[in-house]
């Protein structure tokens, strides 16, 4: 980059003064951080999560009690009183507040996006932004006071056999909640189509609807794709409000079935908080359980991020 | 008033930091005053209210962790202490029975544990290994009530805990009267009990379910005691469960069923059946564990008092928190052990 | 597609259907309003519940609405017909009050009950002077050299702060020779009294911060007057405060927190060049009308809302029972956290930004640094908490729930936001700025304090207020490093076991079964928390706006 070459041509004579050293370790520290705080969790998730499991256990010196891995990964019952768990039984519950709160934030994420960006005058971004802001910004845990409190009697009228603790009123709220994300990140990826290309559609005849849904949102859709998988992600991490709304009894519920969504059950963020707050003994086993949800949910939002990342850069269109 | 008692405790607080010492002299015009950090007889600076009485003499922080069971209590006693001793830090934290123990009480980190079961081997021993020692003491006992409507008349002796397993259980197919007993009516048996969410619920499945069994779902589900009440209340064929407290303030409206557990009699539900441990086995014993060495600082041992002194307490024990208060006997055998582990006795 | 463009032939042009794009415009305005509306519902039922307004007599709705509603809509309609700029300004101004009303109210709190007077007085003395000797230093003595001049810095503030040989002697046990500044000012027999000290303090800060203002606009010697005019009023409410019944410190807090800034804000926005006086006749009806609502209601004895949020529920710690249950420890807390996490998370994470933006070199480290941060962004907040309780807590072994480790652990979740954010704003300055500086002999430093950290300062200070405001309402990673439920005390020191406002909703609504803390302590503690929260995000905004205006 020529600028860098700049300024190291002309702050060569000082780059070495003791103050800049100073300045520049103490910013380099800083940077260096977040490598710090990354290389704690990986490395505290995965060796508290080896101390649960029979298979690596023994390396980490841990005797007593542990769990099959394989029992872990594959098993559908979670309960841990009787020593099984089964994490798919919360990873069901986790994919099913993500499917819900998907059916509600993606379309109305897209839609918000193609508002601001194409239809809407800056009179109304300069009110909509900011409200969007604040639906993002609310707290989550208001977010499953006003699932529990609000939304499921709301939801009783209409589906009477629903529980007081329901996967529908959370990923309501869920959804609600992740709107911003996805609408602000797509925002951002039609705002980056070049204005060339919608002229060049108006050239063509085309109305604005035929410009936005034929040149717009196919030209932003990596950006818009990376915006799904952030917001989901997102979704999963998510923590008070399911913690408040679905409940707390783990049960395997088919996420496809709809009639599932009446019931409640355990998501893996709820089920470590529950964990903390439960009857469990420190450094036992179901403590260390907490680890290995702890280390298969960092993973899988790891994963989305690396992809979102991915298709963002891969996909880019370059303008 | 809740400003002067904020003014009070900022200013005690100031001496608490008093750790300098020294000589005040008189402050002299309107712009200044004696550095009430220097000498604890100073007057109360001229421009706040009276610093007032109380006796706020005893200052420090006491932390406490545990059972969720048992918070209620903790959290009423804390509160009532609070008024008396303001400048008491006292801070409570629901964590679960074990889960104190192991993180937090047998690692030195917590004053006192709160537990819905007694201490478990594994626990002493960790706490042994630490140095902490505890004394065992009982706060209160936490009883079940199996409630009918005053209509009902075909149950008359009770219910054994086996019928309300059946009853209750996610596996069995109890859905008339008649499933249960033979000669009782042959109509649908209308459920009433607490949300998953409340700790009765777990309680419940606990002492009557077994751990391997499922409460079951179909039953009406509430996060309060009184939709039970009114729920049973208003049928004949209802039945329904709930905390003790809720009973004896309602005994009008329901009938509480007794309970024969395995070969014993049918026990029926009362502070004494509970306190004597005969109704079981939807009764259970709640306790604290304070730490040896906290019970020996002033505080914490006034707190520990204070506890105890209020725990035969209708009013805090069985109307605020929902629990069978302990026997005047039973309050001064735990008064003994505090006054036992303070003095450094046993 | 329903159009018909691809015949191409003109005369169909005239034809082109609009029901389907009209249609499209309202479906996608519909979708947009849906969660904006969705969450305007529970809002207004949530306030509903937990102000109650009505339980409020019908006389003390009328006495509001003609005192306070018609001429505000009639003031507003006449102010917007005549100048759109000066309504926006009397609503900015109005907000502003309210806003540092809430602000002044947590100021009030740490003065009196966290921080007493003279131990923030003397840490104001103690830090005062040398950093009057430095800035002294720096500018009267260009010839000693760079590493002088920091061992000297550094040796001074040691010396105010920790005395001699202060806590290097402390392993070895020597003995105090020299009692460090703020030792000294804190043994002294006679002290100012506490609304002196409050006033010096907080309004000290307040007269500095408005005298700058006021100097950026007009020029120094009007700053200085202004500074002068606005410490000689907080030192004054503490006098007048006991007549109009507030006590001495609070109406010194309020008056340099909230009044003195208002003022200044009302006087550069009616009086100054572009100024819109109309904007300030908009505001004086707003307030006025809710000072005559008051004193009208009271006078004819309606009674208002029977509100869950009153004067007791901020006032006072939890309870057994719902309606003495308070928030006070609560707010305490949140707001204690909120400084330990600032105090930690500004500062490190503009640093992690400039170094990205401005040192980085542009190698495999820096990318993957930069990849990093964008990861743990979306690393999910109970992660963090697991972090902050295997790190700081079982292997640091600090003890759980603490304000330190609560705020070391939210610093943490909320620094990769920091830094994306402070790295946005960095990268909008003007490369021309910087190559005007390095142009001049700068260097790299000089450049980024003198040019690049001034220029995006309103924007990294948005991005970390939003951080803020997202830290604030964090729950998990506090219940998972084992912050109390209930606590009935503000901590008094960074080691004190700390609840926050979350943590304390999430207590009321989870461990206490009875009905009434859900229908009334839960949706009182929902509405405070959301009050900060809003007031957060719109300072925010605001700020946001200005710079963008600006930029």
């Amino acid at each position: 980059m020529s600028m860098d070459e700049l300024k190291t041509d002309i702050t060569r004579q000082t780059e070495n003064s003791p103050r800049e050293l100073l300045t520049r370790t103490f910013f380099f520290l800083c940077a260096a951080l977040s490598i710090v705080t990354t290389i704690s969790i990986v490395v505290l998730l995965v060796t508290e999560a080896a101390k649960f499991f029979t298979l690596t256990a023994p390396l980490m010196g841990v005797t007593g009690q542990t769990a099959s891995i394989v029992d872990f990964l594959t098993g559908t019952t979670w309960e841990i009183n009787s020593g099984e768990f089964g994490v798919l039984t919360l990873v069901s519950a986790t994919v099913m507040i993500t499917l819900g709160s998907a059916v509600i934030a993606l379309p109305l994420g897209v839609a918000t996006a193609i508002y601001l960006s194409e239809y809407a005058s800056t009179r109304a971004r300069s009110v909509l932004k900011p409200a969007l802001e604040i639906l993002a910004g609310v707290p989550t845990v208001v977010y499953g006071f006003f699932a529990l409190i609000y939304i499921t009697p709301a939801l009783s009228v209409i589906f009477p056999s629903i529980g007081t603790f329901n996967m529908l009123s959370a990923s309501i709220v869920v959804g609600i909640m992740i709107i911003p994300m996805v609408a602000s990140i797509s925002e951002d990826a039609m705002s980056a189509v070049p204005d060339d290309l919608r002229q060049a559609g108006y050239g063509m005849g085309a109305t604005k609807f035929d410009v936005a849904t034929g040149v717009v949102v196919p030209a932003a859709l990596s950006g818009i794709f990376s915006s799904f998988i952030l917001a989901l992600s997102r979704a999963i991490g998510e923590t008070m409000a399911v913690t408040i709304a679905a409940g707390s009894r783990a049960q395997f519920l088919n996420p496809l079935n709809p009639a599932s969504f009446l019931e409640g059950s355990l998501p893996m963020t709820a089920a470590m908080v529950q964990l903390l707050l439960g009857d469990i003994t420190g450094g036992g086993l179901a403590y260390r359980s907490l680890f290995a949800i702890g280390l298969v949910l960092f993973v899988i939002t790891l994963i989305m991020n690396v992809i979102s990342d991915f298709v963002a850069q891969r996909y880019r269109e370059e303008y | 008033m809740t400003r002067d008692l904020e003014r009070n405790r900022s200013f005690s607080r100031r001496e608490l930091l008093s750790a300098v010492g020294g000589l005040g002299l008189a402050g002299l015009a309107g712009c200044t005053q004696e550095n009430p950090n220097l000498g604890s007889t100073a007057e109360p600076p001229s421009d706040g209210p009276g610093s007032g009485g109380g006796s706020g003499t005893l200052s420090g922080d006491i932390s406490i962790a545990g059972s969720s069971t048992v918070f209620p209590i903790a959290s009423a006693m804390s509160e009532r202490f609070e008024e008396s001793y303001p400048d008491i830090d006292v801070s409570i934290q629901s964590t679960g029975s074990g889960g104190g123990f192991a993180n937090y009480f047998c690692t030195g980190q917590t004053d006192f544990n709160n537990a819905s079961r007694p201490i478990q081997p594994e626990e002493e021993e960790q706490c042994a290994g630490n140095d902490v020692e505890w004394i065992e003491l009982k706060v209160a006992t936490d009883a079940l009530t199996v409630i009918v409507s005053t209509d009902n008349e075909f149950i008359d002796e009770g219910l054994t805990v086996e019928q309300l397993r059946e009853i209750w259980s996610a596996d069995a197919d109890v859905e008339t009267w008649a499933d249960v007993e033979d000669s009782w009516p042959d109509e649908p048996i209308e459920l009433y009990g607490p949300s998953d969410a409340s700790g009765t619920y777990d309680y419940f499945i606990e002492a009557v379910i077994g751990e391997e069994g499922s409460h079951r779902q179909d039953y009406s589900p509430t996060e309060q005691d009184r939709t039970i009440l009114q729920g049973v209340a208003g049928s004949e064929y209802a039945l329904g469960y709930l905390g003790f407290a809720y009973y004896s303030q309602n005994s009008d409206s329901v009938r509480a069923v007794p309970i024969k557990d395995g070969d014993g009699d049918y026990v029926e539900p009362s502070l004494e059946t509970a306190l004597e441990g005969e109704y079981t086995p939807l009764s259970r014993p709640l306790f604290t564990y304070p730490k040896v060495s906290a019970l020996q600082e002033g505080h914490i041992e006034a707190f520990a008092r204070f506890w105890l002194d209020n725990s035969t307490s209708q009013e805090i024990i069985a109307e605020e928190v929902g629990y069978v208060p302990l026997s005047e006997a039973e309050r001064e055998q735990m008064l003994g052990r505090i006054y036992a582990a303070a003095e450094g006795l046993n | 597609m329903a159009t018909n463009t691809e015949t191409g032939e003109i005369e169909d042009f005239g034809q082109v259907s609009r029901t389907v794009g009209t249609v499209f415009r309202y479906l996608l305005l519909a979708a947009t309003m849906f969660g904006i509306v969705m969450l305007a519902i529970l809002l207004l039922y949530v306030a509903n519940d937990a102000i109650r307004p009505l339980t409020a007599d019908l006389g003390w709705h009328l006495t509001f609405f003609v005192g306070l509603v018609l001429p505000t809509l009639l003031v507003g309609w006449t102010v917007y017909r005549r100048d759109r700029a000066a309504l926006s300004f009397g609503a900015l101004l109005v907000g502003t009050l309210v806003v540092s009303l809430m602000f002044s109210g947590g100021v009030a709190l740490l003065a009196i009950d966290v921080i007493p007077p003279l131990v923030a007085f003397a840490y104001a003395v103690g830090l005062v002077v040398p950093t009057a000797a430095t800035v002294g230093l720096t500018r009267y003595a260009h010839r000693i050299s760079f590493t002088t001049r920091l061992i000297a810095t550094t040796m001074v503030f040691y010396l105010a702060l920790f005395g001699l040989p202060g806590p290097i002697g402390d392993p070895v046990g020597a003995p105090s020779l020299v009692p460090s500044l703020v030792e000294f000012v804190l043994t002294r027999p006679v002290i100012p009294v506490d609304r002196v000290m409050v006033a010096t303090v907080i309004g000290g800060i307040s007269a500095a911060a408005v005298g700058s203002y006021v100097a950026g606009v007009r020029d120094w010697t009007i700053g200085l007057y202004a500074a002068i005019a606005a410490f000689l009023a907080s030192t004054a409410a503490g006098y007048v405060g006991p007549f109009v019944g507030l006590n001495p410190v609070p109406a010194v807090v309020v008056t340099a927190v909230a009044f003195v800034p208002t003022v200044a804000y009302a006087w550069r926005g009616a009086f100054t060049e572009g100024g819109s006086p109309l904007g300030l006749a908009f505001a004086a009806t707003v307030v006025g009308g809710a000072l005559v609502g008051a004193v009208a209601v009271d006078a004819l004895g309606f009674a208002g809302p029977q509100s869950w949020v009153d004067w007791q529920f901020l006032t006072s710690s939890h309870s057994g029972t719902a309606e003495n249950a308070g928030l006070y420890p609560a707010i305490g807390g949140s707001i204690l956290l909120m400084s330990t996490v600032a105090a930690l998370s500004f500062p490190l994470g503009v640093g992690a930004a400039v170094y990205l933006e401005e040192y980085a070199p542009d190698n495999a480290l820096t990318r993957f640094v930069d990849v990093n941060i964008s990861n743990l962004a979306g690393v999910p907040s109970v992660v963090y908490g697991l972090l902050g309780l295997g790190v700081f807590v079982t292997y640091l072994g600090r003890s759980a729930g603490t304000v330190l480790v609560g705020g070391a652990t939210l610093a943490l979740l909320i620094l990769p936001i920091v830094i994306i954010s402070s790295r946005e704003a960095i990268r909008s300055v003007p490369t021309d700025l910087r190559q005007a500086s390095y142009g001049m002999g700068a260097t790299r430093w000089q450049t980024v304090k003198n040019v690049v950290l001034p220029e995006s300062f309103p924007g990294i200070l948005t991005g970390t207020i939003l951080a803020l405001g997202r830290a604030i309402g964090e729950t998990a990673p506090l219940i998972m490093i084992g912050a109390p439920n209930v606590v009935f005390d503000l901590p008094a020191t960074l080691g004190s076991k700390v609840s926050a406002m979350p943590l304390q909703v999430y207590a009321w609504s989870s461990l206490f079964a009875s009905e009434d803390f859900y229908t009334k302590a839960v949706p009182a503690g929902v509405v405070v928390l959301l009050a900060v929260l809003l007031a957060m995000n719109s300072i925010a905004i605001v700020l946001r706006n200005k710079f963008e205006r600006a930029g």
